[in-house]
């Protein structure tokens, strides 16, 4: 069995690009039973947030896995191949492994250490279970995966120092309005990003945070908790003159604020600058609108350059944790490749088995012994023979294992055959 | 007396350039205290030199563009301390010691006024009307260096790169506030100094106004200012526009202030003073 992952994300493409990619999340189970049906496919997973789409595969052959994995991700796309395969990257075996684990423990994210990303890969492996996509290996793997972000996190102060997206608004919010105490802020859309952002906001002293949303209800659910107002996204205009910051992250195909209502809520202001955080994926605020006089305007793309300052501050904590994921994705691999030998393993022991109460059996007959402690010390005795001869063949054909490319995978392949033809097991079982 | 207090303001204003100058490049703030503290002093002695003159005169000393650019350059260092007492904008010292200096220098190589005022020189009106004006300058002064740092502010805020440097620059909106009283205070002064300018020409020259083109260009001054306070005040022009409006405006201000005295003739070019003072004791 052989893992690829496929994917992009912040650092590889722009926004523009893996919003092309990533499907709407009801789209995704759909997606992932279509994956399915590629020949090379045997359980697959696709994580999608506004940061990355990843999707991770497991398989038979890397190489043509990953060729089929790409093609089927572009596949619809309206994306020139030569532009996506610049920003993709490939990933198999151990890499795709250690990937999955950095991107889990937040590693890999915008603002290292951010706690969003590994509720969405549960979220995505969730998904991927309920569209029967995740199946032995992909269990397996990504329950190791929770288990290191989860190790990663009490570990290290990786996460409890998070320099979040929120807090990088936060300080730009400061350098635009200086303090922030009385100021104002609309959330529109009620994503969990923006929450967090709103609570930030709060913390430094922005004085009321309002709530838009399509569905009134959810709008509602989160004023509450943030102890704002809430209204529909048509309130939206006429509120865009009182507030100063406002954060979207609405799942809207088209955007929210277009320039001509920006111009419109500036005049009313009379210049009063206006400060927009998109975090949404497909953008919710047109980027035209950064242009006009005494507007800002922040994407996810553009908190990077924010964010980048708090990366190297915890350079050291970060690499205690790259240490954590390297020591994973060894036990992890070893698992993996246990996996290929263990019909080999068992065939061994079984036929080793057979023999050996074969013998025993024929031997206490011809002694007329079948019970006694006699038996049970000769019972003993080929028990332990069997176990001390196999032991050393069980380890040779386990540590063969350990080589992780595919082309030690090759030579894994060719040391089974060849304990199969030593031992005379017959061929190894297509699985 | 004078001259050596004036050397030596000059001396301590370039040194307060040179230590907010360190300031600005290692951002700490030790240098900047330490730069406040110089200009300061060096403000305080500007202001005995001038103090000294003045007794030594008898008159402000303000008749010649020697005297003129030394009360300048007091004016825009003294703007600039005394907005930084209600606004902790650290790098505006840093902008005003250097023009201070620059201004200081200018004067300090013109050649010093050779006749003794003459008693219309010692009108209070005359006083007022060169005090207030001259405030008015350092103050208009600081906005256009208000303006600069506000453009660059939006320049770097708009380019998304945040470096160190940015880090200690102040926040837009305390530029802005400062942009706003600076304004607001200087184009009060200015007002006030064009009244008192009409009012002493009616005492000296029996007319408020007589279109000298001194008295034009500060018109076109006042206009533009007049337009930059009612563009803020009532269409919100605060951003980009308004900043470089602010510039324009410094740079017809500066014409009006020098480069009128030196190329067109009039009774207000600082060499004509002597004479049209003469001309009716």
């Amino acid at each position: 069995m052989n893992l690829v992952l496929v994917g992009l994300n912040h650092r590889t493409a722009p926004v523009e690009l893996r919003e092309c990619l990533a499907p709407p999340e009801p789209e995704i189970p759909r997606r992932l039973q279509e994956a399915m049906r590629l020949e090379q496919v045997r359980e697959v997973l696709m994580v999608a947030t506004c940061n990355r789409v990843e999707v991770l595969a497991a398989g038979e052959d890397g190489d043509p896995l990953a060729e089929q994995l790409t093609r089927w991700l572009a596949d619809g796309a309206p994306v020139r191949p030569a532009v996506l395969k610049e920003s993709l990257y490939v990933h198999q075996g151990h890499e795709a492994v250690r990937h999955l684990f950095r991107v889990a423990a937040s590693l890999d994210s915008l603002v290292v250490g951010e706690p969003q990303i590994l509720g969405q890969i549960k979220e995505a492996f969730r998904t991927a279970a309920e569209a029967g996509a995740s199946r032995s290996v992909l269990n397996r793997l990504l329950h190791k995966t929770f288990q290191v972000a989860k190790k990663v996190r009490t570990e290290t102060r990786i996460g409890s120092a998070a320099v979040s997206v929120a807090s990088a608004a936060v300080d730009l919010a400061r350098k635009i309005f200086d303090d922030l105490a009385g100021r104002k802020a609309l959330l529109i859309g009620a994503g969990e990003m923006a929450e967090l952002a709103a609570e930030h906001l709060l913390g430094h002293g922005v004085n009321r945070v309002m709530v838009a949303n399509r569905t009134l209800s959810r709008a509602v659910e989160l004023s509450e908790r943030l102890g704002g107002e809430a209204m529909g996204l048509s309130g939206v205009a006429d509120v865009l003159a009182e507030v100063d910051i406002v954060i979207t992250s609405t799942g809207s195909p088209e955007p929210i604020i277009t320039r001509r209502l920006a111009r419109a809520a500036l005049r009313r202001r009379r210049g009063r600058p206006l400060f927009f955080i998109d975090i949404a994926v497909p953008r919710d605020v047109e980027p035209k609108v950064g242009e006009l006089d005494g507007c800002y305007l922040y994407d996810v793309d553009d908190l990077t350059e924010v964010a980048e300052a708090g990366r190297q501050s915890r350079a050291a904590e970060a690499r205690a944790a790259e240490r954590i994921v390297e020591s994973e994705v060894v036990k992890f691999m070893n698992w993996l490749a246990g996996l290929r030998a263990v019909p080999t393993i068992s065939a061994l022991t079984a036929k080793a088995e057979a023999i050996r109460i074969a013998e025993l059996n024929r031997t206490l007959r011809d002694l007329g012994q079948s019970e006694g402690p006699q038996a049970q010390a000769m019972d003993r005795l080929t028990r332990s023979l069997v176990k001390k001869l196999l032991h050393d063949p069980i380890l040779f054909i386990k540590g063969g294992e350990r080589g992780q490319d595919h082309r030690s995978r090759r030579a894994q392949r060719e040391q089974l055959a060849m304990v199969r033809r030593i031992f005379n097991l017959g061929q190894e079982p297509e699985d | 007396m004078s001259t050596a207090l004036h050397w030596l303001a000059l001396a301590f204003y370039l040194g307060a350039t040179v230590v907010y100058l360190a300031f600005v490049i290692s951002q700490r703030r030790g240098f900047f205290r330490m730069g406040r503290l110089i200009l300061w002093i060096g403000w305080v002695l500007h202001t005995a030199a001038i103090a000294v003159a003045w007794v030594e005169l008898g008159a402000l000393p303000a008749a010649s563009l020697r005297q003129s650019l030394d009360l300048f350059s007091w004016a825009i260092v003294g703007s600039a301390l005394l907005l930084n007492l209600r606004l902790a904008i650290m790098v505006l010292g840093a902008l005003a010691a250097p023009l201070g200096v620059v201004a200081m220098l200018a004067a300090s190589v013109l050649p010093p006024a050779v006749q003794a005022p003459t008693p219309v020189f010692k009108s209070l009106w005359l006083t007022l009307h060169v005090a207030t004006v001259m405030g008015a300058y350092g103050l208009l002064a600081v906005t256009c260096l208000g303006a600069l740092l506000y453009l660059l502010l939006d320049w770097r805020i708009r380019a998304k790169k945040l470096g160190p440097l940015f880090k200690r620059l102040p926040s837009l909106s305390l530029v802005d506030a400062l942009n706003h009283r600076a304004l607001l205070a200087g184009f009060t002064l200015m007002t006030v100094g064009m009244i008192t300018g009409a009012v002493y020409a009616q005492l000296v020259l029996g007319s408020y106004w007589r279109w000298d083109p001194k008295e034009v260009w500060s018109l076109i001054t006042w206009l533009l200012y007049a337009a930059l306070l009612h563009t803020r005040l009532v269409s919100g022009w605060r951003g980009r526009r308004g900043a470089w409006l602010a510039i324009a405006a410094f740079g017809v201000l500066l014409f009006t202030f020098i480069g009128v005295g030196l190329l067109m003739p009039g009774y207000h070019s600082f060499d004509a003073f002597t004479t049209v003072g003469g001309g009716q004791p």
